[in-house]
């Protein structure tokens, strides 16, 4: 049987729903910010299977993805940081608890 | 310019005191004392000089030809010295002096004793300014301003009602004889387009007799008004409830002689006129008598005073009716020293006695021999012994008569001259014989100096009488044996009468009263002239200005009140429609702002995750738009 595009389609719609859930019902910011990571991991499975599947001669996609997965390590790596810079400060990291700007 | 100093000098000294009269309170004295005599000392040196210029012109000084009147016309202040108005500067300035050097005695207790030195300085200054004017206009002014004078002082104590009712009569009563100048200056200026003595005098000659004698009686009436001549006389007997210093100098010896001054100063008018001359005759004699008749029955020493005063101006009016400016003048001269040196004399004994009532007084002789002396010099030149100054001029005055063939005068004249020596016999009598004031004591020295003076004047003075008359161009004469025979036996039964009645006991007064009963109550209630004017001027006057008070309050301020109403109303109006209206859309318009404010500020939570659910409903909403509702939309619009 050979997979066709339409199930990684399938496939990275639904990763990128469960981390669309994920981002906007957890309290935690970890768990928010790995939610971010399914969803951009969710796009680049869509970039990939593209460049299999519609230009499989230049294969653009993979390149996007690369540069993707380089963005995405780098900005996990702020976000953590950030939320460690934020818990030290007011002792939490559940994200309903930070109104502070609440009008 | 020296001539212009003599009156002033006590402007200056009023214009430096008025202002600051109670920071001034003490230095006061010094600066109206020192005015008083460099004007004094100015006069004298007037005086001089035009004896020494005997027979030649005046000296006519016109300062600025200014205030044009009329097209063509200008007024120029101008000062006058001629004879008689270098003997009435030094009339004036020596009673003046001698009256503020009194002063300091007199009122030195006083609280506004500064007030009251600023206001003889002004006066003084007025009085010196009338005697100096060359023009009938400036001598109006300067008439008024004493006026102004004499009601301030009158009323100087003001926060008492007598004072204050009596400065008002005397103010008015003067007033209205003034309205006579006022219309004088007039027809004086309609005739001959000036006011100048040396214009108007000449030229009266000319003039219809009917012109002339309108301007004499027109003159004449202001002089009433202000020399208390009958009808207008009524303020001065009410005028004494000033200080004593300043009755002596207003209203004895200077102010009160002002109008003797201005006829004998218009005399040529009246001469023109003819009839004049007989009215002032009438109006003299007729106030010669009434003033007499009416200082027998006074009880107050200075109201004797005043009705004497009242009395002998009458006496100087019937001296001018006879045209004889001289005889009149020379008395105004002798009367100003011995009269304010009677009321001077009044003053220490009612400072003595503390009271102004001759009944309460009595045996002062044995307490105050000073001032019975002087005093008693002063009361035989009213009564005109020989030889005093008023036995002079008083005979003067009755040789007018009889050289005019006034027989009747005459005979009226003796009769108030009778009355006189009674009258004032009388007064000496109570203040100073039989016994009463025990406690008295005699004046201070500052208050007896000037007094002594001004007894040493009136003895001498009678002696002048022949160079007086020469010094203002006229033949004088001593007087015949047979008219002074007549007028000192008429003092002396005058003096004798009286003294038999008061002294001796002759005639029980009291009984005499009751008998005749109907002429005394007549005395006593001044002919009946205050509760005629009373009736017929002032009720009326009284009744009219509470008509129309009430009409002011009813109709006027009635109308104003209404609009003043009706503009409340108005703005009500106008302001229930800014407050509901205006600030209404305004309020509105903030109010739903911070309404919807307050819902929409709702939306903003602070939470991250709840942005984000509003993005990605957006989002999703805005992708249903575009992919599904607006394809279906476009496809449905082409179809139709």
């Amino acid at each position: 049987m050979r997979v066709g595009l339409e199930a990684f389609v399938m496939l990275a719609t639904a990763l990128f729903a469960v981390g669309l859930f994920g981002a906007l019902s957890k309290r935690s910011a970890i768990m928010v910010l790995m939610s971010l990571e399914l969803m951009a991991n969710a796009v680049n499975i869509l970039l990939v299977a593209a460049s299999r599947y519609v230009t499989p001669a230049t294969m653009d996609g993979w390149f996007f993805a690369v540069f993707s997965l380089v963005v995405s390590a780098a900005e996990i790596g702020l976000g953590l940081s950030l939320v460690l810079a934020l818990y030290r400060k007011v002792r939490t990291a559940e994200l309903d608890r930070l109104d502070t700007l609440k009008g | 310019m020296m001539l212009a100093a003599i009156p002033l000098l006590p402007a200056a000294a009023f214009a430096v005191l008025a202002p600051m009269s109670r920071a001034l309170r003490n230095s006061a004295k010094t600066v109206s004392l020192v005015a008083m005599t460099g004007s004094l000392v100015l006069a004298l040196v007037a005086f001089a000089e035009v004896w020494s210029a005997r027979g030649g012109e005046g000296t006519h000084a016109v300062f600025h030809a200014f205030l044009p009147i009329a097209p063509g016309h200008a007024f120029g202040f101008g000062l006058l010295l001629d004879p008689v108005s270098a003997v009435m500067l030094l009339v004036v300035t020596i009673v003046g002096l001698c009256v503020q050097v009194y002063s300091l005695g007199y009122m030195h207790t006083d609280e506004r004793v500064g007030w009251y030195y600023a206001v003889l300085s002004l006066f003084s200054a007025a009085m010196l300014a009338v005697v100096l004017a060359d023009n009938f206009l400036e001598l109006y002014m300067a008439w008024e301003i004493m006026g102004l004078c004499s009601y301030l002082l009158i009323g100087f104590w003001h926060t008492e009602e007598g004072p204050r009712k009596a400065s008002i009569k005397a103010f008015l009563t003067t007033r209205v004889g003034d309205v006579g100048f006022g219309l004088a200056l007039a027809a004086m200026f309609a005739l001959t387009g000036s006011f100048a003595f040396d214009v108007v005098l000449p030229a009266s000659a000319g003039w219809a007799p009917g012109a002339a004698t309108l301007v004499a009686l027109l003159l004449l009436f202001a002089a009433m008004g202000k020399s208390a001549q009958f009808p207008l006389h009524v303020w001065l007997p009410d005028a004494m409830a000033g200080p004593t210093p300043a009755s002596a100098l207003i209203h004895a010896a200077t102010m009160v002689a002002a109008g003797v001054y201005l006829v004998a100063r218009a005399l040529p008018v009246f001469v023109a006129s003819g009839v004049a001359l007989t009215v002032t005759l009438a109006i003299g004699i007729v106030t010669a008598l009434l003033g007499g008749t009416l200082a027998l029955v006074q009880h107050d020493i200075k109201k004797v005073l005043a009705y004497s005063t009242i009395s002998q101006l009458g006496y100087m009016f019937v001296a001018l009716g006879t045209a004889s400016e001289v005889a009149a003048l020379y008395h105004l001269v002798t009367h100003a020293f011995f009269k304010s040196l009677l009321f001077l004399g009044a003053g220490v004994i009612i400072h003595a006695t503390h009271t102004q009532d001759m009944r309460e007084m009595g045996g002062l002789r044995r307490k105050m021999p000073v001032t019975t002396a002087v005093f008693t010099v002063g009361a035989l030149a009213l009564a005109g012994v020989f030889p005093l100054s008023g036995f002079f001029s008083k005979d003067e005055i009755l040789a007018s008569l009889l050289r005019g063939g006034h027989y009747w005068f005459f005979a009226g004249a003796l009769l108030a001259a009778l009355l006189t020596a009674f009258y004032v016999t009388r007064l000496w009598v109570r203040v100073f014989w039989g016994t009463g004031s025990d406690h008295a004591h005699e004046g201070h020295r500052v208050m007896l100096a000037p007094m002594a003076v001004l007894a040493a004047i009136t003895a001498v003075i009678g002696f002048a009488s022949v160079a007086f008359a020469g010094f203002l161009g006229h033949e004088g004469e001593w007087p015949e044996v047979g008219l002074a025979a007549a007028s000192t036996l008429t003092a002396l039964g005058g003096i004798g009468a009286a003294w038999w009645v008061y002294s001796l006991g002759g005639v029980d007064t009291e009984a005499l009263k009751a008998r005749l009963k109907v002429p005394y109550d007549v005395l006593v209630q001044k002919y009946y002239m205050d509760a005629l004017y009373e009736a017929a001027f002032v009720k009326p006057y009284e009744a009219a200005a509470r008509a129309l008070a009430a009409f002011d309050l009813g109709v006027i301020d009635g109308a104003v009140n209404g609009v003043a109403t009706l503009w409340v109303r108005a703005t009500q109006v106008s302001r229930n429609f800014d407050v509901n209206v205006i600030d209404g859309a305004v309020n509105g318009a903030a109010d739903a702002v911070v309404e919807a404010g307050g819902k929409l500020r709702r939306l903003q939570t602070g939470r991250v995750q709840s942005y984000q659910r509003l993005i990605v409903g957006g989002l999703v909403l805005l992708l249903a738009w575009v992919m599904v509702l607006w394809p279906l939309l476009k496809a449905a619009l082409k179809g139709a």
